[in-house]
């Protein structure tokens, strides 16, 4: 909590309105990375996230027995990057935060995740994917559900092509 | 390690995207997609490098990463640790990932995005299942493993050439399920290889020609590695293949298009396995599917089985032949029948033969025809030993790996297919014999 308290909300956000609409859209697939220890990379699937209202914070939530060593490492050395993307357009961005934190969940997180799950499902039935394939490797015990929050310092496009790996807004 | 590389080789089918996540120096994670996690061997798995991005500039200082795929049927997740060993940027790896890749960047709207810069090679360090829900295993369509001896039971026959090889490509039709086959060999001075046998096309196909390194087939033979594609993609579809191999040798280029070659035109699932024997590249087995998908690993490693087994098969034939049987009583030639000469044209050039207007072949088979018919009109003899024609100099066989034999079969399917005049039939352990049913006229057109 001292962490969240040191960092003020930035002036001016590393995620735009425009980026932070995209990134809570329906059926936008969410995974995330942290280093654990000897800097060993640790990755782990997002099932949904909040943007707070003025965009200074991202909470992420995970299904934390299925990525524990993500969540250690995320605990241990509060840096996190997550790739957010459009399977539909492979429209991508990834974020960057170096603060984050474990945060209890908020009451409606449960709903969230099943609302983005549902999403999820729709977006790669209209691909093809068959909803049971989906649904299964989705599925999460609403009771192991954790909240990650942390604070974006840096956001890239992600997008295969020419401008892969250019911060957001150049 | 707890599971092994090949137990999970269908989550790496990139039927649903990977993810990898490595870490810069100073800690700071990084997370990106990947086009295709390729199976190298039990211990190793190959990532496409595309572009010039943070997992690459990560894995060079810090060579450690993790990957997440997920199993296309059952929905199982595995988490894997890797350690980068190298790039490879050419070579049998780097371009059968590169024939995926156009597949998938095809079927992914991608075409012109990815391009293979390099296959980058990783350690498999522990391949973890994630906890969670999974589907039912379908049942397979049929056991691979007892496919594959079902379909090996043709080289126990003892038949020849030809007939092995159109028993083989039913074999496969009938126990791996596979409708659209053909088997090429290697030309003389080795860059092209043409069309033998075939099955599931409405055209034979037989002689039709491709070049090394074009297509689908032409990189497995050039590579000597099983290619496969499991999606349509135009970058290793025919037109373009046929195409590329026409560009390259101007001189030749009508008559290479003169027999098409068979296959599908909306083809979803190509894969070719090149025919070797002893360190010598003899052709490629190539099937194909309308259906994306189609072939698996595991059908990869069934259809290389099976080309290592024809491999050894044809180049024990081979020897048998060189060995012949005491020569035949003659059978008796009935006098040609009167009517119009047959004209058969040779263009010493590049050895093609003319039957009448028609293109009928080149080549070493061309310069077979040639001496048989010449060898026919000066002496009348229609008996001929594969051995006299390894040693006759007019056909210039390139090596001891000769090829003699398929290219025998393929000159007696295209007079099958084209001459009622001329036909090639067996007539013994190593020998042939030339059967004529009217007069014929040879017309040389020398260098």
């Amino acid at each position: 909590m001292m962490a969240r308290m040191n960092v003020a909300p930035a002036a001016s956000p590393v995620l735009d309105a425009e980026h932070a609409a995209f990134i809570l859209l329906p059926g936008i697939s969410m995974t995330a990375a942290s280093p654990g220890s000897g800097n060993l990379p640790r990755i782990g699937r997002a099932l949904g996230c909040r943007v707070s209202a003025q965009r200074g914070r991202i909470t992420v939530l995970f299904a934390g027995g299925q990525c524990p060593e993500l969540i250690e490492a995320l605990r241990a050395s509060r840096a996190i990057a997550v790739v957010f993307s459009q399977p539909s357009t492979h429209r991508t961005i990834q974020v960057k935060g170096a603060d984050a934190a474990l945060e209890p969940l908020a009451p409606g997180d449960p709903a969230l995740a099943q609302r983005w799950i549902d999403g999820f499902v729709a977006e790669l039935a209209a691909l093809g994917y068959a909803e049971p394939l989906v649904r299964a490797f989705l599925w999460c015990d609403p009771a192991e559900l954790v909240a990650v929050g942390f604070t974006p310092c840096a956001a890239f496009q992600q997008t295969p092509g020419p401008r892969a790996g250019l911060p957001l807004g150049s | 390690m707890s599971i092994s590389v090949d137990a999970i080789r269908d989550c790496l089918e990139g039927a649903l995207p990977a993810t990898i996540a490595t870490c810069a120096r100073d800690g700071t994670p990084n997370v990106s997609y990947v086009s295709q996690v390729n199976y190298v061997d039990s211990a190793h798995v190959a990532l496409t490098f595309q572009f010039f991005n943070k997992t690459r500039e990560n894995v060079l200082v810090n060579p450690r990463a993790a990957v997440l795929v997920i199993h296309p049927q059952t929905a199982a997740r595995y988490r894997l640790q890797l350690e980068y060993l190298r790039t490879e940027t050419e070579g049998p790896l780097f371009e059968s990932m590169k024939a995926k890749l156009a597949g998938i960047a095809s079927h992914t709207g991608m075409t012109g995005v990815f391009r293979l810069r390099g296959a980058d090679v990783y350690r498999v360090l522990d391949i973890a299942q994630i906890p969670g829900q999974q589907l039912p295993s379908p049942t397979p369509r049929r056991n691979l493993l007892a496919s594959l001896r079902a379909c090996t039971q043709v080289f126990t026959r003892g038949v020849d050439l030809e007939t092995l090889l159109e028993d083989l490509l039913a074999a496969l039709a009938e126990h791996l399920g596979v409708s659209h086959a053909m088997v090429l060999m290697l030309d003389g001075p080795g860059r092209r290889l043409f069309t033998v046998a075939s099955r599931g096309y409405p055209q034979s196909g037989v002689g039709s020609e491709i070049a090394l390194g074009c297509g689908v087939i032409g990189v497995a033979a050039e590579q000597r590695t099983p290619i496969r594609v499991s999606h349509m993609t135009a970058e290793y579809s025919y037109g373009r293949a046929i195409r590329e191999s026409t560009e390259r040798s101007a001189l030749g280029a009508r008559l290479e298009t003169a027999i098409p070659l068979p296959g599908l035109a909306d083809s979803r699932s190509q894969l070719a396995a090149p025919i070797v024997a002893g360190g010598t590249l003899l052709g490629v087995l190539y099937v194909e599917s309308p259906q994306d998908l189609r072939f698996s690993y595991d059908d990869e490693d069934a259809l290389v089985a099976v080309a290592a087994q024809l491999g050894s098969a044809i180049r024990a034939l081979q020897e048998v032949d060189s060995a012949p049987e005491p020569a035949a009583v003659p059978a008796p030639q009935p006098a040609p029948a009167g009517g119009t000469p047959v004209v058969v044209r040779h263009y010493a050039l590049d050895d093609s033969v003319f039957i009448g207007d028609d293109y009928l072949i080149k080549g070493v088979a061309g310069a077979i025809l040639r001496k048989l018919l010449a060898d026919y009109l000066r002496d009348g003899r229609t008996e001929f030993t594969n051995r006299e024609l390894r040693l006759d100099r007019r056909i210039r066989l390139p090596d001891l790996a000769d090829n003699l034999e398929a290219r025998l079969v393929l000159l007696q399917r295209r007079l099958a297919e084209r001459s009622r005049a001329l036909r090639l039939e067996k007539s013994g352990r190593g020998r042939i014999r030339l059967c004529v049913e009217r007069p014929v006229q040879l017309v040389e057109t020398p260098r």
